[in-house]
C-alpha cells in the first residue's frame, strides 16, 4: 500500500507543479496576444481617471487632445497624421501608441496614487511635448503640396525631430469618427508613413557616403579621379552616363569637383575602385543594415553584402550612385545629413522632448544619445565644405538661403514612374542647426523639384529661431 | 513547525484577509469599512478556534496542515468580497460555521477517533448516496432539488419565507472515502490477487472489478442526471486512485484509466453540456459571444495579471461568468500577479504533501487509507479547476478547495481537515 501512495504523491505534486509552470507561460508568452485582442474590454476600461493628456509642439500648438465626448481629436489634422497617429476603436498608431501608456492619469486608481494625491501631486494626465515646431511642419507640409512623398528635419546637434511629413495623408478624426478605415487596402496609400516605413534607391545622395569611404582610403577633396562621359564597368553591362550624357569638366576632376556636379562616371568608377568592402563599410556605419531607433519604429535601410557587390562590378558601380539594390529611408538620409553637420557624429533621432504633467512639472526628459560616429571630425567638415559648393556653383543651387551657407547634395533616383527627387541638405554651415531630407516621388529632377522644399523648410527653422 | 510558528502562521493570515479586505474598500469605495475589521476577527475566530480545538482535543497533530489552509482561505475571503461585497460577508458567515462544525468534529471524535467511522461504514455508504440522490427530488417538496446553472446539484431547504440552498455531493464526497478506505482496509487482498492472465495482462477475479464499474456507474450516473461534469469526474478519480493505494495494483489505473478515456468521448459526444465544454476549451475564440465567452474572459484576465497583478480592487475579474467559485483562481490572479497565483499553488503543494505524509506514517491501514483518500480529494480537486482556468483541459466546474464561494464546499474542505489532522494525532499519541 505504502508503495502505491508514494508514487501518488510525487505524481500529484509534479501536476500541481506543473500547473504553476503553465501559469507563468500563460502569464509570459501568451499574454501579449490576449491584450491586444480587440474583443478585449479590458484594455478599454481602465479604473480610475479615463482622460488623457495632449500631444503639444514645441511651438506650443497642441495636435491632439481629449474632445467633449472622451474620444481624441486632432486639430491640425492630416499635417501631423503620420507621426502623431490615431487612437480610435479600430486600434492605435504614431505617438498616439507608443505614448499610450504615458498620457494616461495617473491617478490609477491605486493606494499609491490616492496617497500622492494627499500629498499634493498633480495627478492629471500628463501631455506628451513633442521636439515639433509646428511652423516648420506647417511649412514642410505646405512645400510638399501634396505631392506623394516625404521631408524629415532634424535638429543635428541633439537628433530632436523638427519637422515630419509625409503625403499624401489623411485626417485622424475620420479614423475616430469611423469615416475612414485604417485596415482597408484604399486608405493604405494614403497611411503610409514614407519618412520611416518606406524605401526607395537614395540615387546621387548616396554619393555623400562614398566620397567618405575614398577620404577615409586616403583621398581629399583635391585628389583627381577619373571621370569622362561613360564607363562600363569590368563584366561589362549597360555603360553609365551622367545626367545630360555629357562629360563633368574633363576626363580627371578632383573629388569635390565630382560631387559638385555629381559625376555618375566617376562615382561609379571610385566605388569600384575602392571595392565593395569599403562602401558597405561606410554604409554600414552610416546606418544601413541595420535597425534604427526611432519613436515609431523604422524599417531597416538595405545595401547588398560586400561579397555580393564584390563579385558583381555592374552592381557595385551603381550601387556607386545609389542605385541598383541600394535602399534607404528618408529617415536615414537625413541622420547622414545631420552626422556631416555635427562633426560626424550622429545624435539619436527622437521626437518626444518630455512629459509634463498638468501643472508644469517635467516628469520624464527624453534627453539627446549619442548613435554613432559616422566619419572623423575633419572628415565631416571637408565633406561639408564639398557639399556647400553643390549649392553655391552645383545640382544644389535651388535649395539656397539668401544671407546663409546652405550644404546639400541632390540625388535623381531611378523609379518606375518617373525619377525619385531627393535633397540631403544642412544649414546654416560654420554651425548647422538644422538637416533635412527630402524625397518627392516620381518628382523629377533632385535639385529642381526637392531644393525648393528644403529651402522653405530651413528658412522657416531660421525664420522661428529670431 | 513548532507551535508558536503554527500560531504566528495562522495570525498572519488573519492579517493578511484583513489587509486584502481594506484594499478592496480603498480601492473600490474610497473608504475603510467595518469589513476589514470583520475579515480579521472572523479568520481570527474560525482559525484560531480550530487551532484551540486541535490543540485541546488532538494535541499531537500535524502542525502543517492548518497555516497553508488559512492562507488560502484569506485569498479566497479577500477576492470574493472582491467580487461581491455581499457574497463576500456572507462567506465570512459560512468560514465561521465550518470552523465550528469542524471544531465539532475534532470533539466528537476526541476520544474514539476515526476508529469509530470504520465501524459504521455502510452507513455512510448509503447516506453519501442519499445525499447524493437528494437533489433530484421534486422542487416542490420542503427539502427539494434545485437547478443552478443547468446543473442540478443544489438542494433547497424552505425555512418558512427564507431558503437554505446547499450542495450535497460536497458532504457525500467526505462520507464515500470513508467508505472506502474502510472497506479497501478489509478487503484489499482479495483486490489485489491477480490469478487470471489475459496475454502479458494479469487480472483480478472479474467479481472483483465490479466495484469499479459500481464507482463508474455513479460517476456517470451524477454526470448525466446531475449534469455535473466535474464532481463526477473528482469521485471516479478518487475512487480509481484509492483501489490504486489500496492494493498496489497498476492494473487498477489502466482499468480506470481506459474507462474514463471511454467515458470522456462518449460524454463529449452524447451530452450537449460536454461538448459545449470541449468546444469552449478547444476553441474559446470561435464563439466568443457564446460558449467560449467565460474560457476568452479567463484568458483575458490573465493576460492582464502580469508578475504582480493589477492590484486588489484594481482587476476587472467580474468580468469573468462565475469569477467568485469556478474563476476564483483566475481573479486572485489578476489581481495579484502570477505571485498570488504561484503562492496558492504552493500553498496547496503543502497541504497535498502534508496529506500523503500522515498517510504514509499511518501504520495503520484504515488509517492510511483514510488519511491518502482525503488528500487525494483535495489534490484532485484542486487540479481539476485549476487545470480547467487554465486551459490544460475542459473546464469541470467544481469549487477551488477553501477559497471559492460557496458554504457547502467551505464547510465539507474544512471536515476533511480535520479528519486529516485526527489521523496524524493518532499516529502520534
Amino acid at each position: 500500500m505504502k508503495q502505491a501512495i508514494r508514487p501518488l504523491t510525487y505524481t500529484l505534486l509534479a501536476l500541481l507543479g506543473f500547473s504553476a509552470l503553465w501559469l507563468t507561460w500563460t502569464e509570459t508568452r501568451a499574454g501579449a496576444d490576449y491584450r491586444n485582442d480587440p474583443r478585449n474590454i479590458r484594455a478599454f476600461e481602465p479604473p480610475g481617471d479615463p482622460s488623457r493628456g495632449r500631444v503639444v509642439t514645441a511651438d506650443g500648438v497642441v495636435v491632439a487632445e481629449d474632445g467633449p465626448d472622451g474620444s481624441r481629436r486632432y486639430p491640425e489634422g492630416a499635417v501631423y497624421a503620420h507621426l502623431v497617429g490615431f487612437d480610435s476603436d479600430g486600434g492605435r498608431r504614431g505617438v498616439e501608441r507608443t505614448r499610450f501608456g504615458a498620457m494616461a492619469s495617473r491617478d490609477d486608481g491605486s493606494i499609491t496614487s490616492w496617497l500622492l494625491g494627499l500629498l499634493g501631486a498633480d495627478l492629471g494626465p500628463p501631455d506628451v511635448r513633442l521636439t515639433i515646431v509646428d511652423e516648420v511642419q506647417q511649412a514642410a507640409y505646405d512645400a510638399l503640396g501634396g505631392r506623394t512623398g516625404a521631408v524629415v528635419a532634424l535638429d543635428p546637434r541633439t537628433g530632436a525631430v523638427i519637422a515630419y511629413v509625409s503625403s499624401p495623408s489623411f485626417d485622424p478624426n475620420d479614423v475616430v469618427d469611423g469615416s475612414l478605415d485604417p485596415d482597408d487596402a484604399d486608405a493604405e496609400e494614403a497611411l503610409r508613413d514614407r519618412v520611416a516605413d518606406r524605401v526607395l534607391p537614395p540615387g546621387s545622395t548616396f554619393k555623400v557616403l562614398v566620397t567618405a569611404a575614398a577620404m577615409r582610403a586616403g583621398l581629399d577633396g583635391d585628389s583627381e579621379i577619373q571621370a569622362g562621359a561613360s564607363y562600363t564597368p569590368p563584366g561589362g553591362g549597360m555603360p553609365i552616363r551622367n545626367a545630360g550624357d555629357g562629360g563633368c569638366g574633363g576626363d580627371l576632376v578632383t573629388l569635390t569637383r565630382a560631387l559638385v556636379v555629381s559625376c555618375n562616371t566617376a562615382f561609379a568608377r571610385l566605388a569600384v575602385d575602392l571595392g565593395a568592402g569599403r562602401i558597405v563599410d561606410i554604409a554600414e556605419a552610416a546606418g544601413f543594415n541595420r535597425a534604427i531607433p526611432w519613436e515609431t519604429g523604422t524599417v531597416r535601410s538595405s545595401i547588398p553584402s560586400a561579397a555580393a557587390l564584390q563579385s558583381d562590378p555592374p552592381a557595385l558601380a551603381q550601387s556607386g550612385i545609389g542605385e541598383r539594390d541600394v535602399r534607404a529611408t528618408p529617415l536615414l538620409m537625413a541622420l547622414i545629413a545631420a552626422a556631416i553637420a555635427n562633426d560626424g557624429v550622429a545624435m539619436a533621432p527622437h521626437v518626444v522632448d518630455a512629459l509634463v504633467a498638468p501643472d508644469g512639472e517635467v516628469l520624464h526628459d527624453t534627453g539627446t544619445r549619442f548613435l554613432h560616429r559616422l566619419v572623423p571630425p575633419g572628415t565631416a567638415r571637408d565633406i561639408a565644405g564639398m557639399m556647400i559648393e553643390v549649392v553655391v556653383g552645383g545640382t544644389g543651387g535651388p535649395a539656397s538661403v539668401p544671407g546663409v551657407e546652405i550644404a546639400a547634395k541632390t540625388g535623381t533616383a531611378e523609379g518606375s514612374g518617373g525619377p525619385h527627387a531627393w535633397i540631403i541638405a544642412f544649414g546654416p554651415a560654420g554651425e548647422p542647426t538644422i538637416a533635412v531630407a527630402v524625397v518627392v516621388e516620381g518628382g523629377g529632377s533632385g535639385g529642381q523639384v526637392a531644393g525648393p522644399i528644403a529651402r522653405a523648410v530651413i528658412e522657416a527653422w531660421l525664420g522661428y529661431g529670431e | 513547525m513548532s507551535r508558536r510558528a503554527e500560531t504566528a502562521l495562522v495570525v498572519f493570515a488573519a492579517i493578511i484577509a484583513a489587509g486584502g479586505t481594506a484594499l478592496v474598500s480603498l480601492t473600490a469605495d474610497d473608504r475603510l469599512t467595518i469589513d476589514t475589521a470583520a475579515a480579521f476577527g472572523a479568520h481570527l475566530a474560525a482559525f484560531g478556534g480550530l487551532l484551540v480545538a486541535i490543540r485541546r482535543w488532538a494535541p499531537a497533530a500535524s502542525r502543517v496542515l492548518l497555516p497553508p489552509v488559512a492562507f488560502v482561505t484569506a485569498l479566497g475571503v479577500i477576492e470574493v468580497f472582491r467580487i461581491d461585497r455581499d457574497l463576500g460577508r456572507i462567506q465570512r458567515w459560512w468560514m465561521l460555521l465550518a470552523a465550528a462544525i469542524a471544531a465539532a468534529v475534532v470533539y466528537l471524535l476526541r476520544r474514539r477517533g476515526v476508529e469509530v467511522l470504520r465501524r459504521f461504514r455502510y452507513l455512510w455508504l448509503a447516506t453519501a448516496l442519499g445525499l447524493l440522490m437528494l437533489p433530484l427530488t421534486p422542487s416542490s417538496w420542503p427539502l427539494g432539488g434545485a437547478t443552478v446553472n443547468g446543473s442540478r446539484l443544489w438542494v433547497r431547504l424552505d425555512l418558512g419565507e427564507r431558503t437554505l440552498s446547499f450542495q450535497p455531493g460536497e458532504a457525500a464526497k467526505i462520507l464515500l472515502v470513508v467508505f472506502l478506505a474502510s472497506y479497501l482496509a478489509d478487503r484489499w487482498q482479495a483486490l489485489a490477487a491477480m490469478p487470471r492472465e489475459l496475454g502479458p495482462l494479469r487480472l483480478p477475479e472479474p467479481r472483483q472489478l465490479v466495484p469499479v464499474f459500481i464507482a463508474f456507474g455513479v460517476s456517470l450516473g451524477v454526470l448525466a442526471y446531475q449534469r455535473d461534469l466535474g464532481a463526477s469526474l473528482l469521485l471516479f478519480v478518487v475512487f480509481v486512485l484509492m483501489l490504486f493505494a489500496a492494493t498496489d495494483r497498476p492494473t487498477y489505473l489502466a482499468a480506470g484509466g481506459a474507462l474514463a478515456a471511454g467515458g470522456a468521448v462518449a460524454a463529449a459526444s452524447s451530452f450537449d453540456h460536454v461538448a459545449v465544454r470541449v468546444e469552449a476549451w478547444l476553441r474559446p475564440f470561435e464563439d466568443f459571444t457564446g460558449g467560449g465567452y467565460q474560457v476568452a474572459q479567463s484568458l483575458f484576465a490573465l493576460a492582464d495579471a502580469g508578475i504582480l497583478g493589477s492590484g486588489i480592487g484594481n482587476g476587472q475579474p467580474y468580468l469573468i461568468p462565475a469569477a467568485a467559485t469556478d474563476y476564483v483562481f483566475v481573479a486572485i490572479t489578476e489581481e495579484m500577479g502570477l505571485a498570488g497565483g504561484l503562492a496558492m499553488l504552493a500553498a496547496y503543494a503543502i497541504i497535498v504533501a502534508a496529506g500523503f505524509a500522515i498517510a504514509l506514517r499511518a501504520a495503520h491501514r484504515f488509517r492510511s487509507l483514510l488519511a491518502a483518500g482525503l488528500t487525494i480529494v483535495i489534490a484532485v480537486q484542486t487540479l481539476l479547476i485549476v487545470a480547467g482556468v487554465l486551459r490544460l483541459m475542459p473546464l469541470t466546474g467544481i469549487t477551488l478547495p477553501f477559497a471559492s464561494y460557496g458554504g457547502s464546499s467551505l464547510l465539507s474542505n474544512m471536515v476533511l481537515v480535520v479528519l486529516l489532522a485526527r489521523v496524524s494525532h493518532e499516529e502520534r499519541a
